[in-house]
This record gives C-alpha cells, structure tokens and sequence, in this order.
C-alpha cells in the first residue's frame, strides 16, 4: 500500500467537522491510523538512509572485502557499439578502456596523476590531465563506492529530502567528500539503491553537472550487489547507456596498468 | 456521512486505484523547449552578486524565478524552478556567500504584479532551497544581512497588495532565518519598503514605510502610513525621521547610503512635492536637491537609489533611465545609448565592489553590463524571462508562435530553426506593452497585434507597415473603455471572422478595415469603477492599466459562428446565439455554484464537441482573493460545476480543451499548469521539464505537432512537444504494468532542421524539436531491468536500444535505422561510415521490450512519406539498394584489410624469432608488399590532423551521401559506386595475387624451422 497523501487531510478536515460524526470518525482513524503507520513514522537520518542503502548492495562487510573491480561491458548509443572495460584497483588506481573498431582509448587515473588517451579523437599520445581533473576523479579510485564506510573515508552526508525522481520517490542525500567536492544521490525509499548521483565537476573555473542513472542491479556471488546499466542523458529521449555483462571482483590487478603505454 | 462513507470505499480499493492513477510524474518524460526569445527578456526585479568572486550572480525576476551565473553572465541556469516565480529581493550573507536569501513576491507594484510565498534560505549556493518563514506578506521588497553578523537578518515586505493585512512591516530575525519577529509594523495598510544598515554600525538601521493600495480600477501610493523612520538599537526603538523632508503624507520613499562614508544618506521622497534629498549626518537632516525627472518619476514603480560601494560622491539612479552622478547627487548624466539601447524602467543594480567599474543592472527587459560605472550598457541576451500575456500559433511547417510581453511589444517567431530557435529569429512587430498577437488564418505575411488600452494595427510582416483598427466611438456610444489587455480574437468556427471589444463588442468580416457593433454594453458600467483619472494617489499615473468595466474575453464556439461568449472584467459572463442579436447575461449562474461575482472572467473556453458545453477561468485575485476558478457548464451557462483540486494554485487564467479527447483539459494558473484527463474530475500538476510555480497566462494546441504551447509571463513560450501520449494513455491503460504505445504508422524521416552555425552570440537558443517519432510506452512501475530491441519483418535483429526506465510515460529515441558498417582498420580516426546506418525500409518492425524479464511486443509499421514528391517510392528503393551495396563494400573492404593485418602479424612474429637470414628476407618482402598494398587501402598513422584519402574513405565518402539523405542517387553517384567496387574487386584480385606469389614458399619456409606449427596454413588462408 502507498502513500496517499489526500486521504490524511481529508481525515483531519472531517475530525473538525461535527461532534456527532465522532463515533464513526474513531473507527475509521483507526483504521486511518494503521493504514498509514509506516508513513508516519519518525523522519530518517542521513546516516540511517546511507545504513539502508549499504545494507541493499549487500553490507559493508562484504563491501570492505573488495579490493580491486574489473567491469566489462558495452556503451552503445544509436546502434553504435563500444566495447568498455572499467578497472578499479581500490585507492591505486583506474583505468576505462574504450574499444571503438579496433581503436583503443582510455583514461587513466592515480591518486596523483592522470591520462586521457582518445584516438578516436584525432589524439596521437597519452594527455596528461590537469592537476584539477585529477582531484575531481578520486572517487573513481574508491572500488567500494564513497557511501560505504563513508565516515572512516572522511566524506559526510547531508539530508536533503525527499524528492521524486522520474516518478520514484527517493531520498536525496548530499555527500561531500573528502576532497571537498560534493555529489548529490538519489536514494529510491523502497529498494534503497542508489537511482542517480549528481555532481558538478569544477575545473578550472569552471562548472559542469553530470547526472548519472544507474539501475539493474545485481548480486555478485562474493555478496555485493552492483549496477548494471548506467545511463548517461544524451540528448531528448536518447540515452548514453554502459550496459555491464561482466563484473569481476578481488582480480589480481598489475599496476603498470595505470600509466600510459609508451 | 457519505464522506466517510467513501473515505472506507477509497481506503479498501486504495491499492488499486492508487496505482492506475495518473498524476504529476507519469508524464515526466515529455520534452519541454524554452523558447525565450533572449531578445528581448523580461522585468528583473533583483541582482546580488559574491563580493569575494565578483562573477556568481543571482538574478531575481518578475516571473521567471531566480537564475544563477557563476561566470559573471556568459551563462545563466534557473534555480528556482520549483517554487513561486515572483522573486521580490535576494541577500548573499557574504560572509558564506554559499548562504542566499530570497524573499518571493516582486515589489513593484504595477496592476499586472505577481504574488511571493515567504522567504527561502539556501546553504548550498542554491541548489537546495527550505522556506523559512514570512508566507503571508505576498511582497518582500528587500532582505539584509547584517554584514557584521551573519545571525541577523533584516526583510521589508511592503505586504499585500489589494487588500488589507497584518502581514507587513519590517522583520528581523536573530538566528539566520528560523524565528522572526516584527520590528516595525504600521498598520494593516502600510508595510515597509526599504531598508539600510550602517555598515560601520550595525545598530543603526534606516527604513521607510509604505501605505498603497490597487483595486481592480484605481491605484493609491501614499497616505499617513507613510514615514522614514530611523534606529539605533538595531530596530528595538524607532524615531521618525523628518527634518528638512517635505511635508506629509509621503508615498514610497527609496532611501540609499553611502557604504564608504555611510553619514551621507539620500532618498527619494514621493509627496507632494517629490523629489531628491540628501542627508550628510545619518539622516538627522536632510536638504532638497533640485533633480531631472528620471530620478522623481514614477516612484511607487522606480525604488532603486544605490551608491558606489567606495566613493561616496558617485550616486546611481536606475529609472526610467539610468542616471549616474559624480558629485554626490547633486547633478545627474543619463547613460549613453552607444553600443546598443538600453531598455527603459530599472529596478536592481549591482555593482563589484572590488571593481566598481563592473556593474549590472535589471530592467523591464532583462539585464545589462557596464564596464565603465554605467556610461555605457551591453545586454546579456541569454535571460528567457519574457513576460507573455498571450500566444497564437499558425499552421505554415515549422509553425510560427506570436505573442505580446508586457513592456516588449510583438514578436513572432517559427518554432523551430536550424541549429534551434535563437534570438535571431524572433521579429519584433509591434510595440508598447504587447498583447493578443494573432497570424491572419487566411494571409501569412498579415498580423494582428495592439498594445496597451486596445491600441489594436493590422500589420504586413513582410513589408513592415501597419494599419491602425481599433474601433471607434459612433455617435451616442458612451466613451469606450479599452482593458489595458483588450482582446482580439479570430473566430473559431469561421476564420474570418475578427472580434474585438471594449465595453462593446465588435466584429469585422474585412480584416478589420471596417466593424459593426454587435453588442450593448455588456459590462455592469458602474461608474464608481471609471474614475481612471484619479488614479495613482501622491503621483499621477493614468496608463490604461486602470482602466475597468471592459470586456476581457471573447470566444466564438468551434461549433457554430452564431454562438459567442463574452467575459468582462466585473464579472459579466454573456452568450449570444445568434450572432449578437440577443445576448444573455449567466453571471448569477456561475456565482450559484460558488465563484464570487465580480470576478475578472478570464477565460471562456466554448467545447468543440458540443456546442452546449462551455468552460471558463475567474480571476478574483483583485480583490485579494488567489483562490483558483475553473468550472464547466453542460447547458448553455444555466448550471455551473466548479472544479476543486487540491493541486490548484494561483489565480485561473486560461482553460484549454484537447481538439481529439474531450477529457483532456489544461488549465494555466498565476501558480503553475494543470492537467485532467478525465474531464475536469482530477486534475494534476504538471512537472514535465516546466517550473512548478509558472506563470501561465494562455495556452494552445498547435494542430499539426499536438504541441502545448504556453505564454508564460515570465519564462518566455514554453512548448511541450507532442502531448499525445496524454491522450492515450487513460486510466485502462495506466491500469497495466507496461503498455507499448506506438499505434499509428511512423512516417519515416532523416530528420529536419540540421545544420545551423554554432552559437556565436551567445544569445538564447530553444532547442530543435524532435522530427523523428519516438517509440513509446508506458511503465506502471521504474524497472529495474529493461532492454528495448527492433526486428525486422523476418525476424531480423535491426537495433538494440537504450530505453529509460522511468514510472508513466517512456520514450526511447529509434533513429529508424539499423547498425553502422564496420569499416577497415588504419589511419588516425575512424571513416565516417563507421557510424551511420542505412535507414530501414517501409514495413512491419517489431518492438520487443524486455521488461524485469518479461518481453512485451508490438508491431510498428514504418512508411514512406507519399507527400514528398523529391523522394519517391521508386527513389527510396534504389538509395537503398545502392546504400545496401556501399554498406557491403565497406565491410568487404574491413574484411580484406583484417586479412591483411593478420598476415603481417604473422609475418611479423616470425621474422622477429627467425634466425635464418634467407627466410627473414623472405618474410620482410611479403610484409613490404602488403604493407605498400595495404597503404594504397587505407591510410597510414601519420603526426597531424586528418587522414589522408585511400579506398577506404573514397567507399566511406560514397556510402554517406548516399544512405545520409532522402534523396535518389545521383547519376555520378550511382557511376562512382560502379567505379568503386571495380576498384575494389580488384583489391581483392591483387591480395590473392600476392598470395599466389608468396603463400606457398612463405609457409614452406616457416614449416621447415617450426614443423609444429600446422595452424599456419590455416591462418594464410584467411
């Protein structure tokens, strides 16, 4: 049973009413009453929410076990095809490999340095990335996801609200990292999934936001359950979309993975 | 009793019918384009820009809400977007200036002014907003924070404009906004206007109250209400202020101090004897300084008196004009008009107080720059604030939008451009306030538009000429009385019939060159309600806005010329049925079923299903009542049903009927766009990409698109694209978990409106409409999982897509084409064919959708476009055949270099681990001649841009133009293919060659050193 936010206001507006409706407004407020106990329930916390959410993709626990994910997939726009592969080695380092016909791109990121290598554009050697684009990306290198043991991690969460989002009412927590930036996510109030993040990249001067969808989630046998399917909007009714087939979890990593071939 | 009784009915069907509802999110992926224009924008009634950065701006508009730059005005974004559009004053507690005030409900009291709902805080540099207090003052005129304490809060809110309110006075608050308490109240009819904090010492405050009044047909500014007042406890004690200040009663006083030398004080005192006084000792006395008009005029409507944050001697006036004085006041210089005109009527400046040679200023028509401490002005054209009042569309393809803005004039536009709709495409008509802006049904170069007070012209667009037709008086008609919003109407039954009105009804079947008065005076005429000349209080001020006991609406029924309604503005609601002849008044009918009387009739909406149906919109809020009036009547007007909503806010001013479903109803309010789809029973916000809180003042459905169009009165023409999926998707239809919705053919297209130059000027641009139909569904729950893939008739995988997920209404975009071709490997960057697919042919298509597992399928029939007489049948079959053919060369070409490069691969590895000289010789030859062979088919790596030009583009090149437009192969082009694939045959023919020459001695000398490698010869034969 939902939400009816109509059929509370109606009860109150009959409890103004008349004394001799009384007898029957009991019965029915009772009724009123349990229908909606879950609804009245006292306002979350921030840290109850981010609890909730943790306990979904499957508990710190099993989180604090991943060190290192590696996510194959396809983005595909249109009936264009790319081939992905995401790399994450907890907190060392990450890598997104972009195959487009037979042409490699990547991206790179460390905790100090950074490379974007895009032949598909025209780029002929690795480009190092500014000092500001490395500091925007480190929540990439965190294989757990920032909201997992967020507060040893040195962000913190603020509750915003409630607010829908594409029909679903979500939990919208801001979280600022340790860095200093801050992502806005939208936490679905029933499944408590994570249904988008929103952040502002800030570089030099200036100011981008990024609105990401995630869902299809899944469980992985070691316990963690991910999204499979992250949407990027592209344009009216069309979507950037990083359909994942594969994810690998704990995978030996070989760092030299993190600097640009030569 | 029957309410409890279907209270329990509801609770124990809830769970089904809650689900099936439709409501606010189940149209949420509906696309809304903002059209602006950014030509001309809209009244800005505040600016506070960061000190410490000098380039994040929050700008405070009429109507339009709150937009942020954060790069000092080369872009702007709305930030208010889901609460009240009327932003009175904005305070930056600069100290954290991530901390924002806003007090909503403009203070510039004209007859057209919007109402606020309290104050908002935001901590977070706007991204998140809380309402913190103050709900019922309707209008805050300015918000300080105490620029020694962050804690302390100051709000003047001059209060409720049209009626009588406790709900005034100056506020202040001492824990950042949670509590408030009234520090200067007055009386229920004069609250405070302005306010000024000694920055040097926080306990000394300055305000000034206010008493005014608007009433549906008369303005007062000024009465004893009026004072300045001063504090030195930090508003625990007042003393009114009145040395050397004229005689009271005073109207609106703006008061300004100078930050750097803050004893030096002016202010702008309306009285009897207006005008500018300084003060050089905190306000203890004051002096009359003789002014020009431009720093006296108007001042209930011009409140902004500023001075240079550094040197006290430079003092600005933003009026009608902008004067600057450099002599502390004592004389004036108008802003000069070089570089562009500035727009008249001021209300905000900002000025950096790290560089004062920086400020920005708000006018009627949106904002303006200076570099030079205001001499000269550049406007910033990206602020689609318009103010319309009314929209029209026309049928031409791209259908045009006209509309009339207050203080902007006329202008039409086509609704979609290449590279979108931006500035450049908007042509101004007409001018003054703009109004009612129509195309003529039958002639596409004639428009009808008037400004204020029924100045009403004929215009030619092409030639620019007009022709004044506004009807006149005849002898032994009273003197007519024109609304300030006179309407002009065509009628809906027969196109030539023109209407327009004033306390009369005329109508003219000649384009207006000639009338015939076809009504009495259909209004109450009380003549307590024409005084228009007293208007204005302490100040003149006699614009038409006053003017009253008009008629406002006029609707000829869709159904039969014969019948047309007339609303007035005192609350007359009148039909005639035939023709003019005889006219019945049913005003006491609505006012029966709970309308108030003497309401403004705002709109009459007569059904096009049945000619007994009519429904209509009541404006009461000038007599200070916001309440939102709609209802129906099913019998002529004899009996009226209100409609009730929750949902509802604002005054009503516009209701609309779909022209295919009867029970789809839209309803624009001062607060926000309403939808039913069930007759007028429920009725929802809608949210589909539009501010909550718009102002919508008129809406249409243009007839080709099924696009909503709305004239906001503060965002410009807001379209909604193609509300279809309104009509179709029902409460049977919500009712089912997933409903795939595409049951009309889809005509097929490449798509319009490419092209375009980028946007250079930085001007506000609307966006393309979607030309390709998207294929739809419904989703009664967000899925978690869900895949979208189009077969072909043979059951054919075409194209994988990438659907949304979203509860209600989905849309995915199928670009109505299968998957590009793969095209060989080499070079810099990729051919462009690698990335465009040959368009489907006409025909059956299936949908799946895959949704949590489950598949769900329709057939879409895709078909050719039989009124496009450039692209036959016969045309279409042969680009594709030729398009099929280019496809399979690209991909026979890849195929044959992968042959290549698998070969040198193999050669390569070869050569590296042989050590028999004879046989590396060998091996580096056959790799030498391939690689040469292989240049000749694609490009080599090379340092630079581009790539030079092989096979491979020459096929790509072919392959685009062709499969890239809607159009019959050229004979060159068809004669070049033929070219192409002879080239390529022989490419092939040539690798085979060099095969022959090589292959046998090539792996004879490979096995001879490695005889355990038999996968060799399986590899050459590639």
């Amino acid at each position: 049973m939902k939400q009816l936010p109509g059929f509370r206001s109606t009860g109150v507006t009959i409890q103004n009413n008349k004394k001799e409706q009384m007898k029957i407004l009991k019965s029915v407020s009772l009724l009123l009453v349990t229908a909606f106990s879950f609804t009245t329930i006292k306002a979350q916390t921030a840290d109850e929410i981010v609890n909730k959410h943790v306990e979904a993709i499957g508990g710190t626990e099993n989180w604090k076990k991943v060190n290192s994910m590696i996510m194959t997939g396809t983005m595909s726009v249109q009936g264009m095809n790319l081939d992905v592969i995401t790399t994450v080695l907890h907190n060392k380092g990450s890598r997104q490999d972009v195959n487009a016909m037979g042409m490699n791109n990547y991206q790179i990121l460390t905790p100090t340095e950074g490379w974007n290598f895009f032949p598909i554009q025209g780029q002929q050697a690795p480009e190092a990335m500014t000092a500001d684009d490395v500091k925007d990306g480190q929540s990439n290198l965190d294989a757990q996801g920032s909201l997992v043991d967020y507060k040893a991690k040195g962000h913190s969460v603020e509750l915003i609200g409630k607010e829908e989002i594409d029909g679903t009412e979500c939990h919208k927590l801001k979280l600022t990292l340790k860095s200093g930036k801050s992502e806005t996510y939208f936490i679905d109030a029933k499944t408590f999934y994570v249904l988008r993040v929103v952040s502002v990249k800030k570089a030099n001067g200036q100011e981008a936001e990024l609105s990401t969808t995630l869902s299809n989630y899944q469980k992985l046998p070691e316990g963690v359950v991910v999204a499979m399917s992250i949407s990027v909007p592209f344009g009216p009714g069309v979507n950037f979309d990083y359909s994942i087939s594969k994810v690998e979890i704990n995978k030996a990593i070989d760092e030299s993975i993190f600097k640009p071939a030569k | 009793m029957k309410k409890i009784f279907s209270i329990l009915i509801l609770l124990l069907a809830g769970n089904t019918l809650l689900q099936a509802q439709i409501n606010s999110s189940t149209f949420g992926m509906m696309e809304a384009r903002y059209m602006g224009p950014g030509t001309m924008s809209g009244r800005i009634t505040d600016i506070a820009g960061v000190n410490s950065d000098g380039k994040t701006l929050y700008i405070g508009t009429a109507g339009g809400g709150i937009w942020k730059s954060t790069n000092a005005g080369a872009s702007f974004k709305p930030i208010f977007d889901k609460y009240i559009q009327s932003i009175g004053a904005i305070a930056i507690d600069q100290k954290n200036p991530k901390t924002v005030y806003v007090g909503t409900g403009e203070s510039n009291m004209r007859n057209s002014v919007s109402i606020g709902d309290g104050l908002y805080k935001s901590t977070d540099g706007g991204d998140n907003w809380t309402k913190t207090g103050l709900d019922s003052t309707e209008h805050i005129s300015k918000v300080m924070v105490d620029p020694n304490n962050s804690s302390v809060v100051y709000v003047a809110a001059p209060g409720p404009l049209w009626n009588n309110s406790k709900h005034r006075g100056l506020y202040k608050s001492t824990d950042a906004g949670k509590t408030w308490e009234t520090i200067l109240y007055i009386s229920e009819k004069a609250g405070v206007a302005d306010v000024e904090i000694d920055p040097t010492n926080s306990n000394v405050l300055y305000a000034t109250s206010w008493e005014f009044r608007r009433l549906p047909y008369a303005f007062n500014s000024g009465g004893t209400g009026s004072g300045f007042y001063k504090s030195t406890d930090a508003g625990k004690t007042w003393k009114e202020v009145s040395n050397g200040l004229p005689k009271k009663p005073f109207g609106r006083v703006a008061i300004a101090i100078a930050p750097s030398a803050p004893q030096n004080l002016w202010a702008i005192v309306e009285s009897e004897s207006t005008g500018l006084y300084i003060s050089a000792d905190g306000g203890e006395t004051w002096k009359q300084q003789s002014a020009t008009s431009n720093i006296t005029q108007r001042p209930f409507y011009f409140s902004t008196l500023e001075v240079d944050p550094k040197d006290p001697k430079r003092v600005y006036r933003p009026a009608f004009s902008f004067s600057y004085s450099s002599d502390g006041g004592y004389s004036f210089a108008d802003a000069s008009n070089e570089g562009g005109w500035v727009h008249s009527d001021h209300h905000a400046l900002w000025i950096n107080p790290n560089n004062t040679n920086i400020m920005y200023v708000g006018t009627d028509g949106g904002v303006y720059f200076s570099l030079d401490r205001g001499a000269t002005w550049k406007f910033c054209n990206n602020l689609p604030v318009g103010q319309f009042y009314h929209v029209s569309t026309d049928n031409q393809q791209p259908y045009r939008m006209y509309g009339g803005l207050q203080d902007n004039g006329s202008w039409v536009a086509p609704s979609a451009a290449p590279g979108g709709v931006s500035n450049g495409n908007w042509q101004a008509i007409f001018g003054g306030d703009g109004f009612w802006t129509h195309p003529d049904p039958f002639d596409a170069d004639i428009a009808y538009a008037e400004y204020q007070g029924g100045n009403m012209q004929r215009i030619n667009i092409k030639q620019g000429t007009s022709i004044a037709i506004q009807p006149q008086a005849a002898a032994g008609d009273e003197k007519l009385r024109y609304n300030w919003n006179t309407p002009i109407v065509i009628g809906a039954k027969n196109k030539r019939n023109l209407y327009a009105a004033a306390q009369y009804l005329y109508k003219s079947t000649d384009r207006g060159a000639n009338w015939v008065k076809i009504s009495p005076d259909l209004t109450t005429n009380d003549k307590r309600k024409q005084e228009q000349e007293k208007s204005g209080g302490l100040s003149m001020d006699v614009t038409s806005a006053e003017n009253h006991c008009t008629i406002f609406t006029i609707a000829e029924s869709p159904l039969d010329e014969n019948i047309i309604w007339v609303g007035t503005d005192d609350g007359n609601l009148q039909y005639t049925n035939d023709a003019g002849k005889t006219w019945t008044n049913v005003a006491a009918n609505y006012a029966a079923a709970g309308i108030p009387k003497q309401t403004w009739v705002s709109s009459i909406e007569p059904s096009q299903f049945d000619a007994n149906v009519v429904y209509a919109t009541f404006d009461n809020h000038m007599y200070g009542d916001h309440q939102t009036y709609m209802a129906v009547s099913r019998d002529m007007g004899k009996t009226w049903k209100k409609f009730e909503s929750k949902e509802f806010t604002g005054f009503a001013h516009k209701i609309k009927e779909d022209f295919v479903n009867k029970n789809l109803l839209f309803a624009g309010t001062e607060m926000g766009l309403f939808a039913s789809v069930d007759g007028g029973n429920e009725w929802f916000r809608m949210k589909s990409n539009l501010p909550w809180y718009a102002l919508v003042r008129d809406i249409k459905i243009q007839e080709q698109t099924n696009d909503l169009v709305l004239a906001t009165h503060g965002r410009g023409i807001i379209i909604v694209e193609d509300i279809s999926p309104m009509r179709n998707i029902n409460s049977t239809v919500a009712a089912q978990d997933v409903a795939l919705l595409n049951n009309k053919p889809i005509t097929l297209t490449m798509g319009k409106y490419a092209g375009g130059f980028p946007n250079a000027s930085g001007d506000w641009n609307g966006g393309l409409p979607s030309t390709i139909t998207p294929l739809q569904y419904y989703l009664k729950e967000r899925a978690n999982n869900i895949l979208m893939e189009v077969y072909d008739k043979d059951g054919k995988l075409v194209q994988k897509l990438s659907p949304s997920n979203r509860k209600g209404y989905n849309k995915v975009m199928w670009n109505q084409r299968s998957n590009p071709p793969k095209t060989a490997k080499g070079g810099n960057q990729m051919e462009q064919a690698g990335f465009l697919a040959p368009q489907v042919m006409p025909g059956d298509y299936t949908i799946k959708l895959k949704v949590n597992g489950k598949e769900h399928t329709q057939t879409v029939k895709l078909v050719h476009d039989a009124t496009n007489k450039d692209f036959t049948m016969q045309d279409r079959e042969l680009q594709y055949k030729t398009g099929q053919e280019l496809f399979a060369m690209n991909e026979r070409l890849a195929t044959l270099v992968d042959s290549i490069n698998t070969t040198q691969s193999m050669l390569k590895k070869h050569m590296d681990s042989t050590k028999n000289k004879k046989t590396k010789t060998l091996l580096q030859d056959y790799w030498n001649k391939l690689e040469e062979f292989r240049l000749t088919l694609v490009p080599p790596v090379m340092k630079g841009t581009g790539d030079l030009k092989r096979l491979r583009s020459d096929i790509s090149d072919a392959y685009t133009a062709v499969v890239g437009q809607e159009a019959k192969p050229s004979n060159l082009q068809l004669q070049r293919v033929a070219a192409l694939k002879t080239e390529l045959s022989k490419a092939v023919q040539k690798n085979q060659e060099l095969k022959q020459q090589f292959e046998k001695k090539v792996t004879d000398a490979i096995n001879k050193e490695m005889p355990k490698r038999p996968e060799v010869n399986k590899q050459m034969k590639n």
